[in-house]
């Protein structure tokens, strides 16, 4: 198939994102932004280290600030830093933090376990897994055996909006604000939590800044915040600060990922055993890792253990497993290829099971440059710098499920897209505007979108890359409804048999022997004031899905004397289906491939080992991205199939990024760092590591 | 944060007369104070702020050297013409300092007096030495990001990346307080270690305020070279500041040590020599050779090496960074 260079999309949209002035002036109102009269404040008592027990408390002291109404401490006992112990609410701000000061609390703390070496079951004591044998026998088979172990970090979720709730609880109703990847998860939670039927419940989110898979439901700021503003009459709000984000919003858990796999001369790998350990919360699992996944491993013997350490617990991120699971699968792909001589990109090529992807390796290796890259990096300036290449793979499901959409048109002209699904910063308000107006055949300023509320019909939550596929059918259903409706009555004005020769551009009805009639004169042939067309199925809207195929290669430049690394390139190809809006599938392309570039460089949770304590939790010391460390990401949308519909995109691009950026390290400097973050500390140890040997 | 009163000064006098009261905290551009009132590592009950004395915002050339007023902001050091031709060694390291949004606010004087970085420290979990606490966490923890000379007993690294240059220009700063005559003070005196003041980082007493930093010798060669994690918004995890005062060097390292470094065995090394490759990566060995490293930042020694050498070499006009 193709992909085509000027990145045009399949319906013509480039305008900008529909509501990128409210959101650049200010206007767009999230969550926080959220002020009732008569306000109620309320933050959760928090345990300062990984296993400890309050020793000391001020209570009284806390109650006797003035404007507080609750203090209250459940646990005594506190399993990682920042688990919930209690909490406090109070009629300001000021009131509820000097009340945190004043409950001065002192801990007994326990040795934490803080590091998944230490605590996973090491390989050797694990139980075989049930088909060790005919792994054992797939290794026998193979000419070379290549071995090794990969070990990837806790990241957080480090959204920009703070996790938060407001909640207006009026005895048989409550309106709520929440910031929320899910609209109608946030409010049947709520709706518990207050004993209220869902339909009593008036929750909004019409603006969120990013969730990352953090936010579903109602959290523990939803559920305080609808206790408190029961319990005292007066609304409640819960906003944390930014401490709070990163110790106990969730996480992607960090691994260890052993692999022993054996190839044929000829590049086939036939199978073998791979171990991996998920680092998790005290309690409860949720450290899965995909891998192995993507290539054909042949027959594997797979073994996976959750290690629960005094942190934070993981919550679902971006491509849950799928980042950390690349990182060690792309390493240990070169790492073979390597054994046997032969180009890491044929070697993929050999054992890749998607024709997609192997067609986006030629692309992908021209735009780089791939035939530049040499083993053991170019030598670029006669100094300190190498350039090292590297690629990556990842794809994406694409099942069907639930969504409704409505299109109301009005006797003026207006036409309105209502869905209560959420667009937590990807564009989802903007994809279903454009579905609406270009299908229709009207401008986007006859539109009006109306997203981010219960009372709307009910939209998916953003989870799974669901939200656009699930939505966008009945997009598609429901302005077909409408479109067709508005052509009927034209028809009828102009004494047709039916709506046969009949179409609409820019707003225009055209019909036989150049007949025109402007949207907004149709429109006023209505006999009712507004018209509903709703749709709940998908009708012909459907399509075969695509895989959501990604790969991307890196060029990379490492300094060798200072261990730091610079990204120069990324090429990202991308699956997308049908693409609707350039912009915002650019831009979810982008922001992956930054958010795993910050992934394999920077970002690093770091429990203190002595405490437990998280001693980065803040925007400085936890490190991220920043401006000049974005290289030049060429996004590529990719089209595998005509006619496709809306498929996955918000995860895709994150799950190559940190593979293929390793695999440009290990190409420049000659030998694998197999630890993430890739800081110069960590290159510096690997090249001292190669000299020695 | 604690409640706090918001005093705003007119004038410089009645600043340094209101200041020096008990648990009045100064506030130039408030980046730094704000940070550390947020987590309650400081809670004053009277926050003077100083910032609107446009007075103290200049760069001139005066018979003695060059005048830098205390409040001049690190994007006018960046943007400054004078400093680029002749003192490249702080225009360097100004232009570079986190980022533009940052030394928009940022002033220089509030730079070097900026507190440590240091996570313990930072973090109101750590009863930390620094924090008035018993211990020091370092030793035992996490101290990837922690000092590799004159540590002990607490192992902080001084933060500033300006302070550096000042020390390699061999500069003075001057500082004012109520009833006294204004005094000079070398900045490479300016700073001192844990073991002499545990909860400062330099000689500043109660009551007294920088005003202005002159620089009294133009180099005849000069550079810092700053090594960063991240390219955006963060603090050098190494630097060298080097320039030529008359004929000798004086190199300072900075993000490897309580205090800015300045490395007599480099300096011995260099004396009043040109720069050649050679000299350049022993003078690198020499910086290098009295680290003490800890657990996790023994890579640290490695940088201070590359950027002694780098820097030396940018100074004489042969770098290739
Ligand atoms: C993301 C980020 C990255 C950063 N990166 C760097 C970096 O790379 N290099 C670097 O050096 N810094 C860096 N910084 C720190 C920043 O440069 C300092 O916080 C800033 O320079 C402080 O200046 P200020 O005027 O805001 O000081 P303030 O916060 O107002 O004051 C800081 C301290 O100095 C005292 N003080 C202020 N003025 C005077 C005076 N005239 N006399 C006596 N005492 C005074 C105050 O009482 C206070 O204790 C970074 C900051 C951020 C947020």
């Amino acid at each position: 198939m193709s992909y085509r260079d000027d990145n045009r999309v399949a319906l013509e949209n480039d305008h900008p994102r529909i509501e990128m002035v409210e959101k650049v002036t200010g206007k767009a109102r999230f969550t926080t932004d959220h002020y009732l009269p008569e306000m109620l404040w309320a933050a959760y008592i928090r345990c300062d280290y990984g296993d400890a027990r309050i020793t000391r408390r001020h209570v009284d002291r806390a109650r006797d600030v003035e404007g507080v109404l609750e203090v209250e401490i459940d646990r005594e006992r506190g399993r990682y830093h920042g688990d919930r112990l209690g909490h406090i609410c109070a009629e300001s701000r000021k009131a509820l933090e000097e009340a945190m000061a004043a409950l001065d609390l002192r801990f007994d703390v326990e040795r934490p376990k803080t590091r998944i070496e230490r605590e996973r079951t090491p390989l050797d004591q694990l139980d075989a897994p049930d088909n060790i044998e005919d792994a054992e026998a797939a290794l026998e088979d193979s000419d070379v055996t290549v071995e090794a172990e990969y070990q990837t970090q806790v990241q957080t979720h480090c959204c920009m909006e703070p996790h938060g709730a407001l909640v207006d609880y009026k005895g048989d109703s409550a309106r709520a604000w929440g910031s929320t990847q899910s609209t109608f998860g946030f409010r049947d939670g709520l709706a518990r939590e207050l004993d209220l039927p869902s339909s009593d419940v008036d929750f909004n989110c019409e603006h969120v800044g990013g969730g990352f898979g953090s936010k579903f439901g109602p959290g523990a700021e939803g559920t305080l915040a609808a206790r408190m503003s029961k319990k005292f009459e007066k609304p409640c709000r819960v906003v944390r600060n930014r401490k709070e984000e990163q110790l106990d919003t969730g996480n992607r858990p960090g691994s260890l990922q052993y692999m022993r796999l054996g190839i044929s001369r000829q590049g086939r790998i036939r199978g073998g055993r791979i171990a991996t350990w998920g680092s998790v919360g005290p309690g409860g699992g949720g450290g899965g890792v995909r891998n192995p996944s993507r290539y054909d491993f042949g027959t594997i013997a797979r073994s996976h253990e959750d290690v629960n350490l005094n942190g934070g617990p993981p919550r679902a991120m971006r491509a849950p497993g799928h980042p950390q699971a690349l990182f060690a699968i792309e390493l240990m792909m070169d790492r073979m290829a390597g054994e046997i001589g032969m180009d890491p990109l044929e070697f993929r090529r050999v054992n890749e099971t998607s024709d997609v992807r192997k067609e986006m390796f030629d692309a992908g290796a021209a735009m780089i440059g791939w035939d530049k890259r040499r083993d053991g990096g170019v030598d670029l300036d006669n100094g300190a710098l190498r350039r090292g290449y590297g690629v990556g793979v990842g794809d994406w499901g694409n099942s069907r499920g639930r969504a409704s959409v409505t299109v109301n048109v009005y006797r003026d002209g207006t036409v309105e897209a209502l869905n209560g699904a959420q667009d937590i910063g990807t564009g989802f308000r903007t994809m279903l505007g454009d579905v609406v107006a270009t299908h229709i055949g009207i401008g986007r300023d006859q539109l009006k979108v109306r997203i981010g509320r219960s009372e709307y019909p009910f939209g998916p939550a953003s989870g799974g890359s669901v939200t656009s596929r699930f939505v966008a059918p009945r997009a598609f259903m429901a302005a077909d409804k409408a479109k067709k409706a508005i052509l009927d009555l034209v028809a009828i004005e102009w004494e047709l048999d039916d709506t046969e020769g009949l179409s609409i551009e820019d707003g225009v009805i055209r019909g036989p022997d150049d007949r025109q009639m402007e949207w907004g004169r149709a429109c006023r042939l209505l006999s009712e004031e507004r018209v509903s067309f709703s749709a709940d199925d998908e009708g012909e809207f459907w399509k075969q899905p695509t895989g959501s195929d990604a790969v991307q290669f890196v060029e990379a430049d490492v300094d060798i004397e200072t261990g730091i690394v610079y990204v120069r390139r990324i090429v990202a190809l991308q699956d997308v289906g049908l693409p609707v809006n350039r912009h915002t599938v650019e831009n979810q392309i982008t922001g992956a491939v930054i958010q795993g570039l910050s992934f394999c460089l920077f970002e690093d949770r770091i429990l203190n080992r002595q405490t437990g304590a998280m001693v980065n939790p803040n925007m400085d010391m936890y490190k991220i991205a920043g401006p000049r460390d974005v290289p030049e990401i060429t996004p590529v949308i990719w089209r595998s199939r005509d006619d496709p519909g809306v498929n996955s995109l918000g995860e895709p691009p994150i799950v190559p990024t940190c593979g293929a950026i390793a695999c440009a390290v290990a190409n420049a400097i000659g030998t694998q760092v197999q630890s993430m973050p890739l800081t110069p500390r960590q290159v510096l140890a690997v090249i001292a590591g190669k000299e020695r040997a | 944060m604690k409640s706090f009163e918001y005093l705003v000064a007119e004038n410089l006098e009645a600043a340094i007369e209101s200041y020096g009261d008990n648990n009045v905290m100064l506030k130039a551009g408030g980046i730094d104070l704000l940070d550390l009132m947020k987590e309650r590592i400081e809670t004053p009950d009277s926050v003077l702020s100083i910032d609107q004395l446009d007075d103290l915002r200049y760069i001139r050339e005066e018979d003695d050297g060059v005048h830098i007023g205390a409040l001049t902001t690190l994007a006018k050091l960046g943007e400054s013409d004078l400093l680029k031709q002749h003192y490249a060694v702080l225009h360097e390291s100004a232009a570079n300092t986190a980022t533009p949004q940052v030394r928009q606010r940022a002033t220089l004087a509030g730079n070097l007096c900026q507190r440590p970085r240091c996570w313990y420290y930072r973090n109101r979990e750590f009863d930390c030495l620094k924090n008035h606490g018993d211990r020091c966490y370092v030793r035992d923890g996490e101290n990837e990001h922690h000092a590799i000379f004159g540590g002990a007993p607490c192992h902080i690294l001084h933060p500033s990346n300006v302070a550096p240059a000042l020390v390699a220009l061999d500069a003075v700063l001057i500082v004012e307080s109520h009833g006294a005559e204004p005094k000079r003070i070398r900045a490479a005196e300016f700073f001192v270690l844990p073991r002499q003041a545990m909860f400062t980082e330099n000689v500043l007493e109660a009551g007294q305020v920088i005003t202005g930093i002159i620089l009294p010798e133009k180099p005849r060669a000069s550079a810092t070279i700053e090594l960063r994690e991240k390219q955006s918004f963060d603090w050098p995890i190494c630097s060298a500041s080097v320039a030529r005062l008359e004929d000798k060097w004086r190199i300072c390292l900075g993000a490897v040590a309580p205090i800015p470094w300045l490395s007599e065995p480099a300096m011995a090394v260099m004396e009043d020599r040109d720069v050649t490759e050679a000299l350049a990566k022993e003078a690198g060995e020499a910086a290098a050779g009295e680290a003490e490293p800890l657990s996790d930042n023994g890579y640290k020694v490695d940088l201070v090496k590359v950027v002694t050498r780098r820097a030396l070499l940018a100074a004489a006009g042969k770098g290739d960074h």
